[in-house]
């Protein structure tokens, strides 16, 4: 198992955004479902390391991140992309991406073939020696996703990878998605639920902190059969999960 | 989006940390604040200090002191507030939780951009003495570069650097760099005026270059050797104070392994007694005779022992030579002196040469610093007469004609007064021989307006007052020996050169009366 998590409660001052989550998960895509102020950021984050867990366990790539030696090979080995993605204006799609990769502590020789690779991979081939500041939301999302998978990260953190991005590109980030899942656990925080349904056979629906539900796609679309509100059968189940976690 | 897989990872993993270091400063030279306030760090220099230094006498020790001190303040707002503005980059771009979740460590990323705002910095200011030395080399007609004070300015910078960086790093926003900027210069500026006299440890201030409050000291690399006891314990305190703020940006808890903070400790605490101990021994300082700062644990004795030089001299009746480093101010100090030297030449007891000497310092009350003579006025035999340029007495830099006039009124009757042996106790005759000789040269007007306003009086304290090089005062006109000059003075020369011939030595022991004068 890639990730796993033990009891994990993350508080900020008396709010509590992580109440006592437990989740293992392995090579593979997963999906965390919620709305907005269900504590996706917050575990994430602490799944990224960038937080330490209040209480609780946590086991990265089976290391412990709060001891310093092996929280820096968890991050050697991590991709993350947070929610709101910052970025030097003045640096190019190329020398961003390349400067993640130096910071992840990747081998100095592999660096170019592996920006180059990530630029691809995203679709910023053409757009490599662009400055930041002249990109648009959905292109910068895209040099974030770039920055996130250079090192070819065996857990790649996505927090709303697809905001932004018009629905040609969603398609093609979800065919990237599966093709990294092969060998890497990819955690997608989403509040949109045909995000996770398109590209994760593992989903985790949370609300106030909890994990709610922890199944497949399927599962949750057969939980609003004949139940709750939406268009699409997935958004039924996701709201008919929600009202009967309601009180 | 592709869907493609990543190129394949082959051989061994090795990780290069030199090379990816030089990527990673070479990303941040790229990008670094400094590298846009280049242009405004030599705009700054040039037009606040650059022409004034190149306005200055081509003597080394000038122009080195002056690329220091203008250097430091010039250089002080744009490379603090560039550092400031780069360490709070994180902060401002939202960056922070994408950066720190990264293997390499804080202090890491610290480096690389600290590195890179010191590196544009310095190829700045090199820039900038690369111009000042370069133009000084073709004008300078003797002795070498200085580079003492170019080390302090260089040192510095990257102590500016790592100030301005830890600023921004921990209180980052969008007002820390002008206001870091604008701090740096004011407390460059303020930290000198706590000095008081050469035992203060402000002088440790890298803008100070020696006495302070006092104009650059000429005698540096001419007459004597460079003492670099103050330029090494600003060094020390600069390299120390950089150590120490380097060191305290890895301390905070996360920055890395227990062993990265025991050296960050380490590192720090080096660097604090560095610093400690340059300021400790900047107060032991003392003013050397010779106008610079000696710092006993620091110095070493031979640097006391005079330069050795060839003179150069010129062609007047009286030959008058001068240091090699002063060799442009020769026809100037030929200009002044030739009419007086023409009245001497010849005469019994007349020097044989006129030549500079060095000057000697004293610490006076404050930052109070007396300049005078070193060594007596006329010695050897035959007699050589010393003097000292104005220059040499840290007055204002002299014009060409101004040189002349001043030459003229101090240095000239002091030469004739040597002769005659005018001076305190002297008799009217004396007085009246010299003043009419100096008449006679087109030294004094032989009309004076009035006898309320003589043109040559002590009023108010001349250049150099306290060198011993003071201004003549002729006899009031209408008074017994203002007549007596006025009448020798309007003898032909021959006449009054024969008489002189004659009757010098009795003048000199007194035995002259005002009306023996022809």
């Amino acid at each position: 198992m890639n990730v796993e998590i033990t009891g994990l409660t993350r508080r900020f001052g008396r709010t509590t955004a992580v109440a006592g989550v437990d989740l293992r998960a392995g090579p593979g895509v997963f999906g965390l479902l919620g709305p907005n102020g269900a504590g996706k950021t917050s575990l994430l984050r602490m799944m990224a390391t960038a937080i330490p867990p209040t209480s609780g366990r946590l086991l990265l790539l089976g290391h412990d991140p709060l001891r310093y030696g092996p929280r820096r090979e968890i991050r050697r080995r991590l991709g993350y992309l947070p929610q709101s993605l910052g970025y030097y204006r003045g640096f190019t799609v190329r020398e961003f991406v390349e400067y993640f990769a130096l910071l992840k502590e990747m081998p100095a020789g592999r660096i170019p073939l592996a920006v180059a690779a990530a630029v691809d991979r995203v679709g910023l081939g053409d757009q490599s020696r662009a400055k930041l500041r002249t990109l648009s939301g959905g292109m910068l999302r895209r040099v974030g996703i770039a920055q996130a998978i250079v090192n070819e990260p065996e857990l790649l953190l996505l927090d709303e990878p697809t905001a932004g991005l018009d629905p040609e590109q969603r398609g093609a980030f979800r065919a990237l998605l599966r093709a990294l899942g092969q060998g890497a656990t990819i955690v997608v925080s989403t509040d949109l639920g045909e995000d996770g349904g398109a590209a994760c056979p593992q989903v985790a629906l949370r609300d106030r902190g909890k994990i709610i539900f922890h199944g497949t796609p399927g599962d949750l679309t057969a939980r609003g059969e004949g139940h709750g509100t939406g268009d699409a059968p997935l958004e039924r189940g996701y709201s008919a999960v929600l009202a009967a976690a309601r009180p | 989006m592709t869907a493609t897989s990543a190129p394949a990872r082959s051989g061994p993993v090795t990780r290069s940390p030199g090379l990816a270091a030089a990527r990673l400063l070479g990303l941040e030279l790229r990008h670094n604040a400094m590298l846009w306030m280049m242009p405004v760090a030599i705009a700054l220099f040039w037009f606040t200090a650059g022409r004034k230094i190149m306005a200055t006498p081509p003597l080394w020790s000038l122009r080195a002191a002056g690329t220091q001190l203008s250097g430091v303040l010039a250089f002080a707002s744009p490379v603090a507030g560039a550092a400031a503005w780069m360490g709070s980059r994180e902060n401002r771009r939202r960056t922070t939780d994408l950066v720190s979740i990264t293997a390499r460590p804080r202090p890491g990323r610290l480096l690389a951009i600290w590195a890179a705002t010191t590196c544009w910095a310095l190829v700045a200011y090199l820039a900038c003495v690369i111009v000042v030395y370069g133009v000084t080399a073709h004008q300078a007609t003797w002795g070498g570069p200085l580079w003492w004070p170019a080390v302090v300015a260089a040192a510095t910078l990257p102590a500016l650097a790592a100030l301005g960086l830890a600023a921004g790093s921990l209180l980052p926003g969008r007002f820390t760099a002008p206001v870091v900027a604008i701090g740096a210069f004011f407390v460059l500026a303020l930290s000198t005026q706590l000095i008081q006299g050469s035992q203060s440890y402000w002088q440790i201030s890298p803008i100070v270059t020696g006495a302070w409050d006092s104009p650059p000291d000429p005698e540096a690399g001419t007459f004597y050797a460079y003492v670099p006891d103050l330029p090494i314990a600003q060094v020390m305190f600069l390299t120390g104070l950089t150590a120490a703020v380097l060191g305290a940006l890895a301390l905070p808890t996360g920055s890395g392994l227990r062993s990265v903070r025991r050296s960050a400790v380490a590192i720090t605490a080096a660097g604090l007694l560095a610093a400690g101990a340059a300021v400790t021994v900047t107060g032991t300082g003392r003013l050397d005779a010779h106008g610079m700062i000696a710092i006993p644990a620091l110095h070493d004795a031979a640097s006391d022992r005079p330069l050795r030089y060839t003179p150069v001299c010129g062609h007047t009746a009286i030959p008058v030579c001068l240091n090699p480093a002063y060799a442009s101010y020769l026809p100037a100090t030929e200009a002044a002196l030739a009419p007086v030297l023409g009245q001497i030449a010849g005469l019994p007891g007349a020097p044989a040469r006129i030549s500079q000497a060095a000057a000697t310092y004293q610490q006076g009350r404050g930052n109070g610093v007396g300049i005078r003579l070193a060594g007596s006025r006329i010695s050897g035999a035959p007699p050589v007469f010393h003097m000292l340029l104005p220059i040499q007495l840290l007055g204002p830099v002299l014009t060409t004609p101004e040189l002349v006039r001043q030459e003229r009124s101090i240095t000239g009757p002091s030469i004739v007064a040597s002769v005659t042996g005018d001076g305190p106790g002297a008799s009217q005759a004396q007085h009246a021989v010299t003043t009419a000789l100096l008449m006679a040269a087109g030294a004094v007007p032989p009309h004076l307006p009035s006898p309320a306003a003589p043109t040559t009086s002590r009023s108010g304290p001349p250049p150099g007052a306290g060198s011993g090089d003071e201004r003549y005062v002729v006899p009031p006109p209408g008074s017994p020996a203002y007549a007596a000059a006025r009448r020798f003075a309007a003898l032909p020369a021959a006449v009054r050169h024969g008489w002189l011939t004659q009757h010098l030595a009795a003048l000199r022991a007194g035995r002259i009366s005002l009306v023996q004068l022809p």
